[in-house]
């Protein structure tokens, strides 16, 4: 106990360690806040660099860089509605509404507070019971994973605006867009066309950037005279009594942070996206209505994402199996360091396990003090005049959608799903739906191919897995649960029982 | 003369003398990487560019452009300018290219620099199955058709090749399961939801080390880390082996001799540093180091075995002897 003890401070007390891990939490917010730099290609920029230093070092500004921009995201998410990363895409459903009401600061002040405490949860599920929880995790059969993303994509329901037509509609595409490019299963080409640029299919990201940025550049060319809101930055860090009353809601989501970040496949974004589901769900009184600025919307996702970091972290050391893209850099950085990531990896180097652990934390006080600070000049970008503000949107959008792949025809795609998102928006059309059903489709059309293929196209036997398997039967009844209470027979009965 | 035109010259001038005195390299040298950070060609490459670079003299900036079964990243090598500035790195795909109608070209676009290495594939079942060997898997297998879940991976994987040179040879009737490649069909493996599965070594060794999976049998004709060869099984098999998917460093075919031979001699001391060849083949990896014609000659044979097995197995989409590709 004492040995893992030392392991785990052995990054707050070497000073070196201390500023790499600082330097990469910092880093990692601004990487993570512009649209298209992800984390994944931060860190695996970063193994060409520092291949020849020692593990911990590199390890040290890697934690740093991953947790500071999953955080990062949701900055772009609150000022411009562009998500800097897939992962703040329901951040921006209410923090955007309220930095359009003055009250960015406020804003991104709560969701530090509510990312931290995330990041902790998720941090303390990793030391605790890491090994339990990826027995749990390796548990889940496709059947599981096709049922998490029916749930998912029922927050289409939510996000649809005035028609539930529109909304459904919306999604319809979304999932279409997904189906292109190569067959993830089979690798037959699907709606290619014979293009070979096709047959790469069309990234989720270039569309997330195009639906949200682009399309919100040139609606607001309308209003383009219109005085920018003044933000109020008068309060930034939360109250005690407003992180004690989200902080049930917060410590909620982190555990669907925590579980979904753990699943080998699903990641933070479709965690904060259910978990924003839930808060919309199990919210009687909410702040203000979801979708105009209510707190708990905020809380919801960003307690969610940064909780699955930690969650990702329990497959990776572990198993040497990746949680989401990120972990699967680092594994080939452990690689790379002469380590060989595995289910032998915490039994050979135990140091390592709790030194990342350590790290993680170390990471996440700074990210309490670098996402506290500094927000003034963040809110100053909302009262930059718009015939300045919106041209450099659209090139950071451009920069973005080429980093992805360093591929020109995102960059097109980007700006194709930017002008279709504008016409949509300007008919009543959600984006948000879109962006769901890229992400859901694919887990979708995947995990549902091989539960099908699995019990050899038996519809019987595939219902059957619904009562013998403990897991299944869970999200089932908690899925029948969310639907039946929001249903008038339900909401009767609690009337009727509750006088 | 006018003093323009004078100047005109003397820049002409200029420019051819130090055209003609600039050697390669001369600035930095960019790679592409055919396949997403942290997947096994990444780490192949990441994990030895530096040592090329001390041997090359210049800096080498890599990039990953991934997508479409590695289509994008060659294709885009094969539209940049043939001065040896650009190269790929790239697994085994490309071979495949025309017989899958992926692309309009294949390995024979390009000048092989360095074939790094061989994955050795194995037979891998989760630790709860009953069999040790491939042999027993096989009885298995036959005697109840359907009833073992394989994991299998799209067209081109190593689980769909080594299934596919099976069913070439013998009834092989089981319940394939596909999943988007090695690392989620790994995760179903041990969590019990298939069966077994053809999966490369490096991929599955320290599973296997833990005792979570058990490893069958090797594809090969000598056994490999104390796994038996699939041979003593399947005899048939000996036409095929060895077989694997591979890595290796490639530029366009007109890139001048120069800069291709300088290339080569960097990559090659790279691969042989010890601290690399030790990681690799920790990676289950057999270190092969070939360059030009040894190179051509292997990645011709694996294609020939490859798409002779695609055209059996009725997978091919355009027949291999319409492309000129002999029969193994």
């Amino acid at each position: 106990m004492t040995e893992a003890l030392g392991y785990f401070l052995s990054s707050w007390i070497d000073p070196g360690l201390i500023g790499l891990v600082a330097a990469g939490t910092l880093a990692g917010i601004y990487v993570g806040a512009i649209p298209g730099l992800s984390v994944t290609m931060a860190v695996s920029i970063l193994i060409s660099f520092t291949f020849k230093w020692d593990v911990h070092q590199a390890l040290a500004l890697m934690c740093g860089i991953y947790l500071g921009g999953v955080y990062g995201g949701s900055r772009t998410a609150i000022l411009l509605n562009i998500p800097g990363a897939p992962s703040a895409i329901a951040t921006a459903f209410d923090g955007y509404p309220m930095a359009k009401r003055g009250e960015a600061g406020a804003a991104i002040g709560l969701t530090t507070v509510v990312s931290v405490i995330g990041g902790f949860v998720g941090i303390g599920a990793l030391a605790l019971a890491a090994p339990m929880m990826s027995d749990f995790a390796l548990k889940f059969d496709s059947r599981d994973y096709l049922l998490l993303a029916i749930w998912g994509i029922l927050l289409v329901g939510s996000l649809s605006g005035e028609s539930l037509a529109k909304g459904i509609f919306a999604g319809a595409l979304g999932v279409t867009i997904g189906t292109v490019g190569l067959d993830p299963l089979t690798a037959e080409p699907r709606l290619t066309f014979g293009s070979m640029q096709l047959t790469a299919g069309i990234s989720y990201v270039a569309a997330m950037i195009g639906f949200f940025g682009v399309a919100e550049v040139l609606a607001q060319v309308h209003d383009i005279k219109l005085k920018a809101v003044r933000q109020d930055v008068s309060k930034i860090v939360p109250s005690w009594a407003m992180v004690k009353k989200y902080l049930p809601l917060s410590l909620r989501t982190s555990t669907i942070g925590v579980i979904v970040g753990a699943l080998p496949g699903a990641g933070g974004d479709i965690a904060a996206l259910l978990a924003y589901d839930h808060a919309k769900r199990s919210t009687k009184n909410p702040s203000r209505p979801f979708g105009e600025g209510a707190y708990e919307g905020l809380v919801a996702p960003e307690s969610a994402n940064n909780a699955a970091v930690g969650g990702a972290h329990v497959p990776m050391l572990t198993l040497g199996i990746p949680g989401d893209a990120v972990t699967a850099v680092i594994i080939g950085a452990l690689y790379i360091h002469g380590l060989n990531p595995g289910p032998m990896l915490m039994i050979q180097t135990p140091d390592l396990f709790w030194f990342l652990v350590g790290a993680l934390c170390l990471a996440n006080i700074f990210l309490l003090i670098f996402g506290l600070t500094g927000i003034r000049i963040f809110c100053k970008i909302m009262e930059i005049p718009k015939p300045i503000l919106l041209p450099m949107i659209l090139v950071l959008s451009a920069v973005g959608a080429y980093a992805i792949n360093n591929n020109p025809v995102d960059v097109y795609w980007m700006l194709g799903f930017g002008v279709f998102g504008y016409f949509m928006k300007m008919y009543g059309f959600q984006v948000a739906p879109i962006i769901l059903g890229i992400i859901l489709g694919p887990l979708m059309d995947r995990s549902y191919r091989q539960a099908m293929l699995s019990e050899q196209g038996d519809l019987m036997n595939y219902f059957i897995g619904f009562f013998t398997s403990p897991i299944t039967a869970t999200i089932v009844v908690a899925m029948a649960l969310t639907v039946l209470s929001q249903t008038p027979w339900w909401q009767n009965w609690r009337k009727r029982a509750s006088t | 003369m006018s003093n323009y035109s004078k100047f005109l010259g003397a820049a002409a001038l200029t420019l051819l003398s130090t055209m003609a005195a600039a050697e390669y390299p001369e600035r930095e040298v960019s790679g592409v990487i055919q396949w997403g950070a942290g997947g096994a060609t990444d780490v192949a490459v990441r994990g030895m560019v530096s040592y090329a670079e001390e041997a090359l003299g210049k800096k080498i900036v890599l990039q990953n452009k991934p997508g479409g079964v590695g289509v994008i990243g060659a294709n885009f090598v094969q539209q940049q300018a043939s001065d040896g500035y650009t190269f790929l790195a790239g697994a085994e795909n490309p071979a495949l290219y025309k017989v899958m109608s992926l692309a309009d070209f294949d390995y024979k676009a390009f000048y092989p620099i360095n074939v790094i290495s061989r994955a050795n594939v194995l037979v891998v079942a989760n630790k709860d199955k009953p069999w040790t060997n491939f042999k027993e898997l096989l009885a298995d297998v036959q005697a109840h058709p359907g009833a073992v879940k394989m994991y299998t991976a799209g067209t081109g994987s190593v689980p769909f090749t080594t299934s596919a040179m099976i069913t070439s040879l013998t009834k092989f009737p089981v319940t394939p399961v596909p999943f988007d490649g090695d690392g989620p069909g790994i995760t179903a493996m041990l969590g019990g939801h298939v069966d077994f599965g053809f999966i490369a070594a490096g991929a599955v060794q320290e599973h296997i080390k833990a005792g979570r999976l058990k490893v069958l049998g090797v594809l090969d004709a000598k056994p490999y880390n104390g796994a038996p060869p699939m041979t003593e099984a399947l005899p048939g098999l000996e036409k095929y082996v060895p077989w694997g998917s591979f890595f290796g460093i490639f530029v366009k075919n007109d890139v001048p001799d120069d800069a291709k031979m300088k290339l080569a001699a960097a990559f090659k001391k790279a691969v042989d540093n010890p601290t690399y060849k030790e990681m690799m083949e920790g990676r289950g990896n057999v270190m092969l180091n070939l360059s030009g014609d040894e190179a051509r000659k292997f990645i011709d044979r694996w294609q020939s075995v490859t798409a002779w097995v695609y055209q059996d197995a009725g997978v091919a989409k355009v027949s291999p002897a319409e492309l000129g590709i002999p029969k193994p």
